[in-house]
């Protein structure tokens, strides 16, 4: 039953501004729920923290020793820790380190796993058997052990050092991702054309095949990202790595095993700061993924 | 052809990755600021030992001998590798690292091995209700649930439930992996305080992957319901619960590539765990050996988590075409 319509220009205009006006308003996606625009919120005041955070406060932090382990209170939002500093300024002077690891560490894994994942999947004889060898190799190490086991070497004090050691183990499991999503792209028509017209693989992947996979990307990214700050945030925690600055994982290492924080509730607020910043941070991006899948899977988008 | 060929090609791929992981901590160990094993031995000189001795103490440390040509030293240390010797541990005087570690390996194993278990019966159970209710609010509060769930730290999960179980709420003993004051054997108070002391870290485990398990099965099923064949056994009127039996069939394959990855997670997760409940297992003894500067014991651990995470690499690989039969075909 299909019938054909001719429009006049008028009509086609206006459905091709409805089109795109419906199009722009895809990014309301991500605000179209309180969740989805509180997560949004959070990112963005954590993003500020890791940029300015260390200059709104002295670098030594004031302390006090007549008021430790305080409760919050209006001086003390998130109350004090072992040496009466204040908890906020902690968590906000805390941030830099732990985000921008984690966002260097992204950035590696992003661009080692898509580049490894393509190649393995559009030249999947020689280049791809070897790429996948060394990625099932990547992935069988167990991650963390590893960097427990690096960390009597590397001390990993600045931050780079950090997302530099993470983003090396941790790129596995987006390469074989990848790799599967292009080993099926690689049949459709559409690459298939553009290699019957003879173009270079080199240009079949990024002007073809990346632009496909890139929404993928995207929503594997706010996952890896929750990772990354999990694995150096509990590094620090351990207290396998010897620390000069403070950051959230050396704030929960103090609460729990000097403090006491868990046998007591002495320390109740020292502990609960730094939790409940991962806690914030993994949902928001745990949500927001959700929205970028949505953002780009039309099977999933109400309507 | 078939499985003999592909059974040697992943044992010998298997090898070649523990050695390189071998070769790997070797040379981490010769970094260490300081040369540990180069330390020892003029340590024992000072302490009134020939040069011969002290070289001889510190190779049955460290499995090499610290100035020999480097070459020697790693065909030495190889070759006490392929002994399973892994060296003497430092802050454990005299004991050898092989037996510190493989006593602390079962209290890793049986905790992750029954969290795994846990959590895969809870995982895929409410994994295939979020897939059923999937068009209702309960399946999306479900989905969402896994999600967070998944998503939270392993040390978070901890640090929450020792704290509210053993300190808020004291139910269960605060850490150990049993009471001092029962007699080790075949009683019920032993055995009693055994179990006690594992429910916390186990939940641990489980809580640590349930996440993984419910995403995975409810894409699993979503994927499977849709499929030709499900609708062409309801309509030829099969009974429900020979429909319900090849839905999950097939639903079950993708769940048992994650078993491998959920392994190599939890011996992650374990260094975690076992730091907070202060459980005698492969994690602690970790932490513990870089707290106390003992590198032996502290690579024979990686070691050996490695070595286990290859294996069910590999183990799973060769089981998985049993499983499925299109793969034994290919």
């Amino acid at each position: 039953m299909t019938t054909t319509v001719a429009l006049t220009p008028e009509q086609l205009q206006r459905a091709m501004r409805r089109s795109r006006l419906r199009s722009s308003n895809r990014w309301l996606l991500f605000v179209n729920s309180p969740g989805r625009a509180l997560s949004c919120l959070i990112i963005v005041v954590f993003t500020l923290m890791a940029i300015v955070g260390p200059y709104l406060y002295p670098a030594n932090l004031p302390i006090n020793v007549n008021n430790i382990y305080a409760p919050p209170s209006l001086a003390h939002p998130l109350g004090t820790d072992f040496e009466g500093a204040d908890n906020l300024a902690l968590i906000v002077t805390g941030a830099r380190y732990v985000l921008l690891a984690a966002a260097l560490a992204a950035a590696i894994t992003i661009v080692i796993g898509t580049a490894a994942g393509l190649v393995a999947g559009y030249y999947p004889r020689m280049a791809g058997q070897v790429v996948m060898r060394v990625t099932d190799f990547v992935l069988a190490i167990p991650g963390f052990p590893v960097l427990l086991v690096l960390s009597t070497i590397w001390q990993f004090g600045a931050l780079w050092e950090m997302g530099i050691a993470l983003g090396v183990f941790g790129w596995g499991g987006i390469a074989r991702a990848v790799r599967a999503q292009t080993l099926s792209l690689r049949e459709r028509p559409f690459v298939e054309a553009a290699r019957g017209l003879g173009l270079p693989g080199r240009r079949v992947i990024t002007t073809e095949l990346l632009p496909n996979i890139a929404p993928y990307i995207g929503m594997n990214l706010m996952l890896t990202l929750t990772g990354f700050i999990y694995t150096e945030v509990g590094l620090f925690f351990l207290g396998a790595v010897s620390y000069s600055t403070s950051n959230w994982g050396v704030m929960l290492n103090n609460a729990v095993f000097q403090a006491n924080a868990v046998t007591s509730t002495r320390a109740l607020a020292y502990l609960l700061s730094p939790l409940i910043s991962i806690l914030l941070i993994t949902i928001a991006l745990v949500t927001l993924a959700n929205a970028v899948d949505e953002f780009f899977n039309p099977r999933l988008r109400r309507i | 052809m078939g499985l003999a060929r592909r059974l040697t090609a992943r044992l010998l791929w298997g090898l070649i990755m523990i050695w390189l992981v071998a070769s790997a901590t070797f040379f981490l160990l010769l970094a260490v600021p300081g040369n540990p094993a180069a330390a020892q031995e003029a340590q024992d000189i000072l302490h009134g030992m020939t040069p011969q001795q002290a070289q001889r103490a510190t190779a049955a440390i460290f499995g090499y001998v610290p100035r020999q040509p480097l070459i020697d030293q790693y065909r030495h240390y190889l070759w006490q590798l392929l002994h399973l010797n892994l060296g003497i541990s430092i802050a454990q005087e005299g004991t050898p690292v092989s037996h510190i570690v493989a006593s602390a390996f079962p209290w890793t194993v049986v905790l992750a091995l029954s969290g795994i278990l846990i959590s895969f019966v809870v995982g895929v159970c409410l994994g295939v209700l979020a897939a059923i209710k999937r068009h209702r609010l309960s399946g999306d509060a479900l989905s969402l649930g896994g999600a967070f769930v998944n998503a939270i730290p392993t040390f978070v999960i901890a640090i929450l439930l020792f704290y509210l179980f053993t300190t808020i709420w004291a139910i269960f003993p605060s850490g150990g992996n049993v009471s001092v004051i029962e007699t080790p054997g075949f009683n019920a108070g032993y055995i009693g305080s055994l179990v006690t002391h594992a429910v916390l870290p186990v939940v641990a485990y489980a809580l640590a992957i349930v996440g993984a398990w419910l995403l995975t099965t409810k894409a699993s099923v979503i994927s499977v319901l849709g499929d030709d064949f499900i609708l062409a056994a309801e309509l030829r009127g099969l009974r429900r619960l020979t429909v319900a039996r090849y839905i999950t069939r097939n639903a079950m394959l993708p769940l048992f590539t994650i078993l491998a990855i959920a392994l190599g997670l939890l011996f992650g997760g374990s260094i975690f765990i076992e730091d907070v409940f202060n459980y005698p297992g492969l994690g602690q003894l970790m932490i513990n050996s870089i707290n106390t500067k003992d590198f032996p014991v502290l690579d024979g651990a990686f070691l050996l988590i490695t070595v286990a995470v290859i294996l069910a690499n590999i183990l799973a690989d060769l089981t998985y075409p049993l499983i499925d039969p299109r793969i034994r075909k290919g």
